[in-house]
């Protein structure tokens, strides 16, 4: 009787209302709901935004994005410096920096990073694998690392701060075949990060603790004692746990439901442009859209102002290929804006005067987004004699579909979030090496801006650069090769206790820096 | 049976478009990386080879690796299949518990309120869709009321017990912790009524129909001439030979619940192999897609199997039929 009571009391304590964040003794833990799995945590084999937002707090790198426009800074380096033609790079590391378990952080466990991570050649490997070899990374002393690069490459420092550094005493003493210690990576840390793993239950919730004493410090005396993501897929449920709250931040409403909850006492709703483009990708290589007067008719007929009224307002359109934020943007004068009779004028000049097409839209299944944006363009196009088919697809096979020209439909809608705010990250976009990739399902092909693509990347100092960038952002626009849509803002739900949140659009959309939040009880 | 599961599942999901490699390796990745990963799964190898691979795998228990989870498959399911057992079997009690005693009064009492109230039940749980039921529970109980969890299977500071036999309500029973068995009880109450709903509409139906059928019998007719009382008649001479039919829907009813759990999984959190099956259709992720498939099958003829016994129990004269 006495444990049916027990049970009965536990249902009872289960039901009530949660008072926002959980405490654990003197810690406040946060309460982050979001829609999005973590499969793993190891940095040299996958991102997307939960599993970098886990690993930016388990991990550290050399530099940090930090900030709004986005800005570098020192981490585990202190200081660095970069041969004139941006080849070597040298660092220095912080002398006081620990990894979880009180090992030191040297520059051999970087040197031991940086290879493994090219050596199995998956996650953020690309970036740099054909730029830097394992030989060339060369440890100087126990704090200094050099870095030397088989060409010239400005961008290299932009993506640092994607390179997390593993303490290589764990990771080899777990591992298993000669697997650099991927199986125990998945859901083990070995970094000097903010936060350690406390709990980790695949698919349900992972709780990261604080690091008392954390080598680098702690913003604020409030900061938080630990983090609870827990996993709610709905976005109906992620609203409910954080009025109810359940839940301290969510991401991932909708435009209606962040739009509502910021009306809510106690809830705050941080609206920032962010980095992620919206843009109708073209097929300039087959069928109807290799007509560049087609393409441009099509950018004409398109209403823009519908992209920000989908948004409720919370969205800017763009102005450029390049996101605002990203370095050495440039307002492209003349973009494309709804003119009819612009539209029908270049209709009337391509192989197509009279219309009666018929284009293929792919968006993604079950996105109403780009659902309402495909009757946007069957409304706009209708007036060019043009109609349009729209075709979702599940992401595998609209991945599959743009991986090749012949495949790669007429439009196909695209989110695309640039990885750094160099603007190499978004022009590259452009060129043939980024081919088979599903934000190039417009096969781009412009032997001019390939070769400043190539030539400016090369350029150590900024002043070369910036005017190349300027002139590759008005020859893509003038080539039509999308629709450049908008930049959709970024939004949280978040409890008004939560304090310290800072924004930076080089962070992926729903990502959160965990490290500076605090919560301030009432 | 199961073979041709494998084969049919293993060739729809090698003609679908898309490459799982290319989406394993990210979306960034360059063609040697999604090489690497290639390899690293035997995705470069020809087809044929790769299901021989597979099947004997399969033989010696291996279900292959997901690539997106980067476990075993084996090690998946025994996560993720043991939540979904509780929660189908919790819906099933439930809704056998209801719905036969609800079938029997309808039919004993047609044509009355309780019959045209029981009517509204089935009707109701058969016409609205679950996940809405769940939605709609949620924000009532959950949201507006507060007397209920609005997901997951346990409170964010609850750790779970020892995983002895990775059933949540056993390990909790076994282990004693009685504050994490009220919690998880908790947690479960919603999806358990929500799953629950359009099984027992159907039991209801089923179980009723079955009972007027029944009632008309001769044997019943000369019972109640012979002054057997009402009582007995139905729930000793009535109830055994209409539970017949509701028995055989009952399990295909719960061989099906256990692979048709997604939108309830989804709307609750609750971390299954439906929501399992469905993050590793739309990740391309085919070894997760046939051990599921697997599982699904071999809990079907289960499921058949154990009606066919309870059948026996129920009419003597299968068993006679079957020793004869």
């Amino acid at each position: 009787m006495r444990m049916f009571a027990t049970a009965v009391l536990a249902v009872l304590v289960a039901a009530s209302p949660a008072a926002a964040f959980e405490r654990l003794g003197d810690r406040k833990i946060l309460v982050f709901a979001g829609r999005q799995e973590v499969p793993t945590i190891d940095p040299s084999i996958k991102y997307d935004w939960s599993i970098r937002m886990a690993q930016q707090s388990l991990y550290d790198a050399l530099v940090k994005y930090v900030g709004n426009p986005p800005e570098i800074v020192p981490w585990l380096a202190e200081k660095w410096e970069s041969s004139p033609d941006a080849r070597t790079w040298t660092f220095h590391l912080a002398k006081n920096a620990r990894f979880h378990n009180g090992d030191p952080v040297t520059a051999e466990a970087v040197r031991f990073s940086f290879v493994r991570t090219l050596k199995l050649n998956q996650g953020p490997a690309w970036t740099l694998s054909e730029f830097l070899k394992d030989d060339d990374i060369k440890v100087l002393n126990e704090h200094t690392i050099q870095f030397t690069l088989n060409q010239s490459y400005s961008p290299f420092l932009s993506w640092l701060p994607w390179w997390y550094v593993m303490n290589p005493r764990p990771v080899l003493a777990n591992e298993q075949g000669g697997d650099l210690g991927q199986k125990w990576l998945t859901t083990n840390a070995a970094g000097s990060g903010p936060f350690k793993i406390k709990r980790w239950e695949q698919g349900v919730l992972y709780e990261l603790e604080a690091v008392d004493g954390y080598w680098k410090g702690w913003p604020s005396k409030d900061h938080i004692g630990g983090v609870i993501y827990r996993i709610v897929r709905e976005s109906a449920a992620q609203r409910a746990a954080v009025i109810r709250g359940e839940a301290d931040i969510v991401e991932g409403l909708s435009s209606d439901d962040f739009d509502q909850v910021a009306k809510m006492p106690g809830i705050v709703v941080p609206n920032f442009p962010g980095m992620t483009t919206f843009g109708i990708k073209m097929n300039t290589q087959k069928g109807v859209t290799k007509d560049l007067n087609l393409r441009k008719a099509v950018c004409y007929a398109f209403d823009y102002d519908a992209l920000i009224k989908i948004y409720n307002g919370n969205a800017v359109l763009q102005t450029s290929p390049f996101p605002n934020a990203t370095r050495g943007y440039v307002s492209v004068p003349g973009i494309y804006r709804q003119d009819l009779g612009k539209a029908k004028e270049f209709l009337a000049k391509s192989a197509y005067p009279n219309g009666g097409l018929e284009l293929e839209y792919v968006y993604v299944h079950g996105l109403e987004e780009e659902r309402k944006m495909g009757l946007v363009l069957i409304d706009n196009l209708q007036k060019l004699n043009i109609t349009v088919k729209m075709v979702p697809l599940i992401w595998p096979n609209m991945v599959g579909r743009g991986a090749k020209v012949e495949t790669s439909p007429d439009m196909m809608a695209v989110f695309t979030t640039p990885l750094t705010n160099d603007p190499d990250a978004v022009a590259y976009q452009y060129h043939k090496g980024s081919f088979g990739k599903y934000y190039a399902s417009h096969f781009y092909t412009n032997d001019a801006v390939w070769g400043l693509i190539d030539r400016a990347r090369t350029l150590a100092r900024w002043e070369e650069r910036a005017p190349l960038y300027a002139d590759i952002q008005r020859r893509i626009v003038a080539d039509a090769p999308e629709i450049f849509g908008m930049l959709a803002n970024r939004r949280w739900a978040i409890r008004d206790h939560v304090k310290g949140f800072v924004f930076s659009p080089v962070r992926f959309t729903g990502e959160v820096d965990l490290y500076p939040l605090a919560i301030v009880a009432k | 049976m199961l073979f041709g599961l494998l084969c049919i599942t293993f060739a729809i999901s090698h003609v679908a478009p898309g490459d799982p490699a290319r989406l394993a390796a990210g979306p960034d990745a360059t063609p040697s990386m999604v090489e690497t990963i290639r390899a690293e799964y035997g995705l470069d190898r020809p087809l044929a080879i790769q299901f021989g691979q597979y099947l004997h795998g399969v033989l010696g228990g291996d279900l292959g690796r997901s690539l997106r989870t980067r476990e075993t498959v084996a090690a998946d399911l025994a996560r993720y299949f043991p939540n979904t057992f509780e929660l189908v079997t919790g819906a099933m009690l439930l809704a056998v518990g209801l719905g036969v005693p609800l079938g029997i009064l309808s039919a004993v009492y047609r044509d009355t309120w309780v019959d045209q109230l029981t009517r509204v039940v089935s009707v109701s749980g058969i016409a609205i869709p679950a996940f809405w039921l769940g939605l709609m529970l949620q924000l009532l109980l959950a949201l507006e009321l507060g007397i209920l969890p609005l997901g997951g299977r346990l409170g964010l500071m609850t750790a779970p017990p020892p995983p002895l036999t990775h059933l949540l309500f056993v390990d909790a029973l076994l282990a004693g912790q009685w504050r994490i068995l009220g919690d998880a009880l908790a947690h479960a109450v919603l999806p358990t009524v929500t799953l629950c709903f359009p099984a027992l509409a159907a039991i209801v139906r089923v179980n009723r129909a079955e009972m007027l059928e029944t009632l008309k019998q001769d044997y019943i007719v000369n019972a109640r001439a012979q002054g057997v009382s009402e009582l007995r008649i139905v729930a000793r001479y009535a109830l055994k030979n209409a539970m017949i039919p509701t028995l055989a829907m009952i399990g295909l009813r719960y061989g099906w619940m256990l692979g048709g759990t997604v939108l309830v999984e989804t709307v609750f959190d609750w971390p299954g192999i439906g929501l399992y099956a469905v993050a590793s259709a739309v990740s391309s992720d085919f070894q997760p897609i046939m051990g599921v498939t697997l599982l699904i099958g071999l809990n079907f003829m289960l499921a058949n199997f154990l009606v066919d016994l309870a059948y026996g129990w129920l009419d003597p004269r299968v068993r006679l039929t079957g020793s004869a």
